[in-house]
């Protein structure tokens, strides 16, 4: 089972990325879990297509622990198998707390043992702003850790914090970082900043996904790229990112 | 006195069985926690294994309860705390200060225990410590010692495993697999010892079958040989997981017994255990006369005595209002916040033949007043029942007390005749509750 987590500043397209690579390797045939740790629940919107799913969160604090399993996944494009973990109530609860009860559901539940996939995708929200965010880096959860960024001052800075806690947690068997993900916002000396962040945190661009109206098509009809516009050349990148991204956890 | 945020005055008053829901009679809310205890805590628990070395980690304020236990049960050169700050949490290092924390007390310890219990806490908790890990690096460091993990943790008290049902695992966890002795037994998750005379003690020695228990363990080699068991037999509910766990870790075969005051009941689980085990079966109808023999003394000299049970005494709290209701003893009042589910037959059978049955709690608010009076001529059996009726004429039992099956009911009948003969000092006896103490029970 290959365990990928990937970070990044809200808003840049973790979300997106990480739902086209679950179709991208689902069409390669592998059994791909998805998992998204936003409180906004909208990590696997575009391989379902279903809104207001039930998050885990939602049915712990309705059900406690009178739930099953399968209430927590809905299966999305290609068998793709989805969870939500859900957030707090706004401006009350606290948000890494809600992925730490998530995360510790899904497994207390045996959701890795039962469904038994190939590779688990965990989109986690933006900055590693507290313990909660940082879970998924933990060994268990994830092998290698993937990063997107662009070129802007804001993902820069956050993907910088991101490999800190990273190097923070060195030396307790936690994930490595697998290389940082270019989405380009096509601003002024783009590739160079982010090179120049790479030379910080001792790791390189793994992949590059170009700034394409393919994208918010794909959106705007509620799936992803690869199951919209297979054939489109945005298609093809994410498809590539794919194939790098494995080739970098077999590594 | 407690009132209402409205003005009201707070009722104190029981619920009829009767009109009680089941398993939960009583709505949550504030809750109240009585002087009178009671149960075992988890720092009494953990100094059962024989020679550990408590170390708690929490917030200093919090450790108010078990420091007062380690030194009321003498035990204190056993016990030691890592305090956990604001400074902890906004700095990150939780994990660093259980590490660095237990490693300073152990650096200090001569002689090194062999086992040492790390109990974190709810912030822990929230946090979403890497306790994994913690344990990893910890075990690393000392390799010689044992280290388990154990949970003093308010708010998984309602959800999931409560926290006594985890420290009863935590017990076991320490064991480390052994050449299995054939046929040998360990009974599992009891604070006490069985009785020699209670019937499952009973069966099995005539039987000569080896019998382990924790409480028994004088040192940390003996608490080892436990791993010998062919068999483990938990009695109390707390302790089913307990159960369950050492034989998937171990591999032994488990039997859970539960403690019940009926004789068919007593019948089957002995006939259980036989059906795994060759053992000499007691005569059980014999057994059965005898203890209609002993209630029927007991009651000659009780007679109409009000009585008032708590669940602390004993885990079927209903089971023993239906037994002693069934043979004219006048059962007033149950003190228990809610029902276990093994008690839904004795539930449905006293709602239906003793409706009027009081059910009180001893978790609400309310019950801050319950004992605010003079002396009652209650017998009551369990020190929460004592302590709400102000009653010196007690049964001081807790948690079923090492008996078991008929010897359970004959013992009991002894005890209720001792309390109803001899007043005893509440305030002495519940105020001291653990190992070395006055109470001793």
């Amino acid at each position: 089972m290959i365990k990928i987590a990937v970070y990044g500043k809200g808003g840049i397209g973790k979300s997106t990325t990480v739902s086209n690579l679950a179709a991208a390797f689902a069409d390669k045939g592998l059994k791909v879990m998805q998992i998204g740790c936003d409180p906004k629940a909208d990590s696997t919107f575009s391989l379902h297509g279903t809104k207001d799913v039930k998050t885990v969160l939602d049915l712990i604090r309705e059900k406690k622990n009178k739930f099953e399993l399968e209430e927590m996944v809905h299966i999305g494009y290609k068998g793709v198998i989805c969870v939500e973990a859900g957030g707090p109530t706004p401006g009350l609860g606290c948000a890494g707390r809600g992925i730490i009860a998530a995360l510790d559901k899904l497994k207390e539940k045996g959701a890795y043992e039962k469904y038994a996939p190939d590779i688990v995708l965990y989109d986690v929200l933006g900055d590693v702003v507290c313990g909660g965010f940082s879970m998924p880096m933990r060994g268990g959860y994830s092998d290698k850790i993937f990063i997107i960024t662009s070129g802007e001052n804001m993902a820069i800075h956050a993907a910088a914090n991101i490999a800190v806690a990273l190097e923070n947690f060195q030396g307790r068997g936690y994930a490595s970082l697998g290389g940082l993900i270019l989405n380009r916002r096509n601003v002024k000396d783009e590739e160079k900043k982010v090179e120049e962040l790479c030379g910080d945190i001792h790791t390189g661009i793994i992949g590059t996904l170009s700034r394409s109206e393919t994208v918010t098509d794909a959106e705007d009809l509620g799936k992803t790229v690869i199951e919209a516009f297979p054939d489109s050349e945005m298609a093809q990148e994410y498809r590539k990112l794919a194939e790098d991204i494995l080739r970098t956890c077999e590594d | 006195m407690l009132r209402k945020v409205n003005g009201q005055e707070v009722d104190i008053r029981p619920i009829l069985i009767k009109d009680c829901s089941f398993p939960s009679p009583f709505p949550a809310g504030l809750e109240f926690s009585s002087p009178a205890r009671g149960t075992w805590n988890i720092a009494h628990q953990g100094m059962l294994i024989p020679e550990a070395h408590e170390i708690f980690v929490c917030a200093a304020s919090c450790l108010r309860g078990v420091v007062l236990t380690a030194y009321e049960m003498k035990a204190e050169k056993r016990f030691s705390t890592v305090a956990v700050e604001e400074q902890n949490l906004l700095e990150g290092n939780m994990e660093d200060l259980i590490i660095d924390g237990v490693s300073d007390i152990i650096d200090q310890l001569s002689p090194k225990p062999p086992c040492v219990l790390v109990y974190t806490s709810c912030v822990h908790h929230f946090c979403g410590c890497d306790l994994e890990m913690v344990y990893r690096e910890l075990r690393s460091r000392y390799p010689d010692i044992d280290f388990t993990d154990c949970y003093m943790n308010p708010i998984m008290r309602k959800s999931g495993r409560t926290p006594d049902q985890i420290m009863r695992s935590r017990f076991y966890s320490l064991l480390k697999p052994r050449e299995i002795l054939p046929g040998s037994v360990a009974f599992i998750g009891n604070d006490f010892s069985m009785e020699k005379d209670s019937t499952l003690y009973k069966a099995l020695s005539l039987s000569g079958k080896t019998i382990f228990e924790l409480t028994e363990c004088k040192t940390y080699e003996e608490y080892q040989q436990m791993a010998q068991a062919e068999y483990y037999i938990a009695d109390y509910p707390s302790a089913k997981v307990a159960g369950e766990d050492l034989s998937e870790r171990l591999g032994g075969k488990f039997l859970y017994l539960p403690f019940t005051f009926s004789y068919d009941e007593i019948r089957k689980n002995v006939e259980k255990l036989s059906s795994v085990l060759s053992i000499v079966k007691p005569d059980f109808e014999k057994e059965v006369g005898i203890c209609e023999q002993a209630l029927q003394e007991a009651y000659l000299k009780i007679g109409d005595t009000p009585i008032a049970i708590d669940y602390t005494a004993f885990t079927r709290p209903l089971g023993l209002a239906r037994l002693l209701l069934t043979h004219g003893f006048q059962v007033k009042r149950i003190y228990v916040d809610a029902f276990i589910g093994e008690e839904k037959d004795d539930f449905d059978f006293l709602s239906e033949k003793y409706p009027e049955l009081e059910i009180w709690p001893t978790l609400s608010a309310q019950m801050r007043f319950a004992a605010d009076h003079e002396k009652t001529d209650y017998l009551c059996i369990g020190q929460k029942a004592a302590h709400f009726n102000t009653a010196p004429h007690f049964v001081n039992i807790c948690e079923n007390g090492g008996f078991y099956g008929y010897q359970a009911i004959t013992g009991l009948c002894r005890l209720m005749l001792e309390a109803k003969e001899n007043e005893k000092d509440i305030r002495t006896l519940i105020s001291k509750k653990a190992w070395r103490c006055e109470s001793c029970i």
